[in-house]
């Protein structure tokens, strides 16, 4: 892998590209968005804040063939023009301010997962070595709340404010519900139960939503996966550009986005694994060190990783 | 209560045309909005958003589709107690609320120290300012005393609330919530407002609001005559203080008037103030309203019952049998039995048909609207001897000083009942036989002002003490505290009112608070003492004319569990002219070198406590000292090495520093009050200015150089970064 990075912080930029090394790829470093175009050249990989999204998508737009990264001290909304104008972009990571490069398991984890595609990513991905969790399949509604209960309880026992471990039980209720509820097709691809969302339903076994818990100490981690594999890139990124946009419920697309923009609200990073017709696999996290004023400030990352 | 996760419960409760609806627990995809919004028959819909805890994406839709129903019918809808999670969605969802306005929203608190969460209720047009300004400000923690912080991004969470516009909720609408529901409107209180109407001999007070030390008793007994009928339906809490207020206003009239009728008196007023004694000899309750809850649509509603019509069943404490507006179904009182006890025994009014009629159609006159929301009583059109009842009353009114301890002395009255605060013991002993007329309270820590004369007359009142001279002292360090308060209030000086005294103000409010919690935290009241302790000290020390001793003392000996407690009660009463004194020494402002002073006030003691002086900084203009880090609102304690006490003290260092510089060169130190930590000095270069006589090495008096104690003999005791353009830019801000 073969990295151009553009970041005017020099020290942020060596930082990134000390990472890059550290995945076995090459990187090079520059400052000046005009050189990006022949820096870019024979890269397999664009990094840059999302300030400078035009000149990635440019470029990009005059060769294609490379993956593009960005990142952002800023709100999310700004960059999700950019991934939905240029497919090579998968992933926009949140960072503190624009002296600090973006959190680096999650830096490590995105270059990792692009130099050697690994889908779908373990729970263990996102927490360090020696983390703590639970697996659960749910089939029904009831399983659902009893689940819910059972994170917001578990997390609770991580000695959090309270209101971190109800963030993570709404973050779990919406991440299940999306996989009970809106996942499941039958044979022509008809959805089973989005039409009601107040019914119960029950799902045999094999279309059972699976979820996965698990805290390091420092982060959590909240993973749903369901076998359906029905959500599709263009919808996350239209959902939440209309979610984000502020201004009345928009229902246009059924009411879409709303889900997605609080699992977005409510959560640190969202990491999209969507395998068309085979798996959709979604893994909300959380930093326990902030507390909630910085959690609501801090920017998010997301990242889409197609198969 | 925790009710997260749990499935949403809907209290409704019905007066008339107004409907409210208390949620609880999770919004979800079970909430049928459309649903419940068929079910409100109402003009008028209070929705009660406190108990809120969670809001799935489904359940944002339901609850969208339910405000937009019900606001098409064109029902007017108030949000009230809006829990986090809520204010969350109404900034996220722009038509969260529809067409409803946000009244009252809580802020969460959090404490590091303790890691106990809070919540704080804002309301839109007590903290219209507050709100606008964007900065909740830190407040003590009520378990620990330490202080905790707003837990949002404040720009985000205030975000829709701030471009709401300011309202005040309706009398009715605010009489119900006050009435009915089990808050408040707010933590402040809802002031007495009385609407008065006189109709040939029959006079119709109405009263909208709590009962507490501010119920003007004298005021309203004024000309009452032949028949009173009170209309006290919309009497929301009762303290101590308002209930005897309200008796000796009964007891007052009684011996004048013909005969007393209250109206609408609900639960709260007969279980306080309808007792026999509360009635006087000419009293009697003509309507009552009761509970009465539907189990089929859970809907709780407040039933008018006529005394004379159902005089049969209330004499066996039972309730007449009432039909559920909502549903049709059978209402079943939910009174509690003593309350039905006491019903059981209210007299027979025994009203004559003509009085009847003419009494129920003075009720249903409306009376005429209001001009201005914020005068607490509107002054009923009737002229008394003295002039003007309202010009008296309103005159009255804006003399009152409300310190901060007033409100300590409000909250108190609304938490406990009538009779001594539990846990205070039984009274063994006291300085005089009777309790003193000018004690309006004896919550421990209540301290409040009142303007006598144009001067001021203050009381405090200690917590338990172990001694009769320790409970003395902390009620006279009360009294002084609210004392500076008060003419703190007072000064009229614009630039000294928006830099000098919001120094103080909020962390001085916090800790009151956190004093007066429920249950009370020994720290935080412990530091309440401490820092009124220290604020009397530098009011006696610093302000002309405050007397040595109080004008007034009072203690109480009581024998509690912990053992023999005194509680100390003390009152300064200052005349006019002294206390104009104390606010013009302290608006005062010296001008030295461009840097416009005044003396430090002694609640500065409340944010910074180490504090025995100093000057404070409101301008800071042309001059040496000018873009060098000085800003209005520091508070200079030292300057060149010498001690600042006071604002004269900083100019007369300032201008002899500088001029001992001139001739030296050097550095001028200031020092400053930090929040914590250590105090923050700042070394101002001051160039040498050619005399034709050689500098002295060291002239600085060891206090010159680039920063350091000692001298510069290198630089000349001149900062070489200045020298060689390194003025730069200013300094950071020195308070943060």
């Amino acid at each position: 892998m073969r990295a151009v990075i553009l970041e005017r912080n020099r020290l942020v930029g060596r930082r990134i590209a000390r990472h890059v090394a550290a995945v076995g790829g090459t990187a090079t470093v520059i400052e000046d968005p005009a050189a990006l175009p022949a820096a870019a050249a024979d890269a397999s990989l664009v990094a840059a804040d999302v300030f400078d999204g035009d000149a990635v998508v440019a470029a990009l737009a005059a060769r294609p063939g490379p993956r593009a990264i960005l990142w952002t001290a800023e709100p999310l909304r700004r960059a999700l023009r950019h991934l939905a104008e240029c497919p090579a972009i998968g992933h926009v990571l949140g960072r503190k301010d624009f002296d600090s490069p973006p959190r680096p398991w999650e830096l490590a984890l995105v270059l990792r997962s692009l130099r050697a595609p690994t889908a779908p990513l373990p729970l263990a991905a996102y927490l360090d070595w020696g983390h703590a969790g639970f697996e659960l399949a749910v089939t029904t509604t009831a399983e659902r709340d009893a689940a819910v209960a059972r994170v917001q309880a578990w997390v609770g026992e991580l000695q959090v404010p309270r209101r971190l471990a109800e963030i993570a039980g709404e973050l779990t209720h919406e991440l299940v519900m999306n996989a009970l509820y809106d996942a499941p097709v039958d044979e022509h691809g008809r959805p089973r139960h989005a039409h009601d969302r107040k019914a119960a339903v029950a799902l045999p076994a094999a279309d059972a939503a699976v979820l996965r818990v698990g805290s390091d100490g420092s982060r959590l981690a909240i993973q749903v996966r369901d076998r359906f594999g029905g959500l599709r890139r263009d919808t996350v990124v239209a959902g939440l550009t209309r979610g984000l946009a502020g201004g009345e419920l928009d229902r246009s697309g059924g009411g879409a986005g709303l889900g997605l923009t609080v699992c977005h609200q409510s959560s640190l990073g969202l990491f999209f694994e969507l395998a068309g017709g085979r798996h959709t696999q979604v893994t909300a996290t959380l930093e326990l060190e902030l507390n909630l004023r910085e959690l609501k400030t801090h920017p998010r990352s997301l990242h889409l990783w197609e198969a | 209560m925790d009710t997260a996760g749990s499935p949403l419960a809907v209290e409704r409760m019905v007066d008339g045309r107004l409907t409210c609806l208390k949620l609880s627990g999770t919004i979800d995809e079970s909430f049928d909005g459309k649903r419940l919004a068929a079910t409100v028959d109402a003009t008028t819909l209070v929705l009660d958003l406190g108990g809120v805890r969670k809001i799935s994406s489904f359940g944002i839709r339901e609850w969208v589709d339910f405000v937009g129903a019900v606001g098409a019918r064109r029902v007017a809808i108030y949000l009230v107690e809006c829990a986090p999670k809520v204010v969350d969605q109404l900034n996220m969802v722009a038509n969260f609320a529809g067409s409803g306005r946000v009244y009252s929203f809580y802020l969460p608190y959090h404490c590091d120290y303790c890691d106990h969460d809070d919540r704080v209720l804002w309301q839109v047009d007590r903290d219209h300012e507050a709100l606008r300004a964007g900065k909740p400000p830190q407040r003590a923690c009520g378990h620990c005393g330490e202080l905790q912080y707003f837990n949002e991004d404040p720009v985000t969470y205030l975000s829709y609330l701030a471009g709401q516009e300011r309202f005040e909720l309706p009398d009715d609408v605010a009489g119900f919530v006050a009435s009915r529901l089990a808050y408040g409107v707010g933590d402040g209180g809802r002031k007495l407002k009385v609407d008065k109407q006189v109709d040939g001999r029959i006079t119709l007070l109405r009263l909208h609001g709590d009962l507490d030390g501010s119920f003007p008793r004298d005021k309203l007994a004024e000309g009452l005559e032949g028949t009173v009928v009170v209309d006290v339906s919309a009497v929301g809490a009762i303290d101590p203080a308002g209930a005897a207020g309200w008796r000796g206003l009964v007891q007052q009239v009684t011996p004048v008037i013909d005969a007393l009728y209250l109206h609408g008196a609900g639960p709260g007023f007969l279980d306080k103030l309808t007792r026999p004694e509360d009635l006087g000899g000419k009293g009697a309750v003509v309507s009552l309203s009761l509970p009465y809850a539907c189990a089929a649509c859970r809907t709780t509603t407040g039933q008018l019952l006529d005394v004379d019509a159902h005089h049969p069943a209330l004499l066996l404490a039972t309730a007449p049998d009432r039909r559920c507006g909502t549903c049709g179904g059978a209402l079943v009182c939910a009174a509690p039995e003593p309350l039905m006890n006491h019903v059981a025994t209210l007299p027979r009014p025994g009203l004559p048909p003509p009085l009847r009629a003419a009494i129920t159609a003075l009720l249903e006159r409306r009376p005429a609207p209001r001009r201005s929301a914020e005068a607490p009583v509107v002054a009923p059109p009737v002229v008394t001897r003295g002039g003007g009842f309202g010009v008296a009353f309103a005159a009255a009114l804006a003399a009152v000083v409300l310190a901060g301890g007033a409100f300590l002395a409000y909250r108190a009255f609304r938490a406990q009942g009538e009779t001594l605060p539990a846990g205070r013991g039984r009274l063994v002993g006291s300085s005089a036989p009777a309790r003193p007329a000018w004690i309006t309270s004896d919550r421990a820590l209540a301290a409040s002002c009142v303007a006598v004369d144009g001067g001021l007359s203050c009381f405090g009142v200690s917590g338990p003490e172990p001694s009769e001279e320790e409970a003395m002292s902390a009620a006279g360090d009360a009294a002084l505290d609210a004392l500076a308060d008060a003419i703190a209030g007072r000064v009229s000086d614009e630039r000294w009112r928006a830099q000098v005294l919001p120094l103080w103000a909020a962390a001085r409010q916090a800790r009151l608070e956190a004093a007066d919690r429920d249950p009370p935290s020994p720290a935080a009241r412990r530091e309440v003492g401490e820092l009124r302790r220290a604020a009397a000290r530098a009011l006696r020390a610093g302000a002309p004319g405050v007397p040595a001793v109080p004008t007034a003392t009072h203690w109480e000996r009581y024998q509690a569990q912990a053992g023999v407690q005194f509680t100390g009660y003390a009152q300064y009463t200052i005349e006019r002219a002294t206390v104009d004194a104390i606010a013009a020494r302290y608006q005062a402002a010296t001008s030295t070198l461009g840097v416009d002073v005044v003396t430090a006030y002694p609640l500065l003691v409340w944010r910074y406590p180490a504090l025995t002086g100093g000057a404070v900084i409101t301008a800071v203009g042309e001059g040496p000292l000018a873009s060098r880090g000085l800003v209005p609102g520091a508070v200079v304690r030292e300057v060149g090495g010498r001690d600042v006490v006071d604002a004269a003290g900083f100019a007369s260092a300032l201008a002899a520093e500088h001029e001992r510089l001139r001739a030296s060169g050097g550095s001028l130190t200031v020092e400053l009050v930090a929040d914590e930590g250590a105090p923050r000095t700042f070394d101002i270069p001051v160039a040498r200015v050619d005399t034709g006589e050689p500098a002295t090495p060291g002239a600085a008096g060891g206090r010159g150089g680039s920063g350091g104690r000692g001298g510069n003999v290198g630089t000349g005791n001149v900062n070489v970064w200045d020298r060689y353009g390194g003025g730069g830019p200013p300094r950071e801000d020195p308070r943060r």
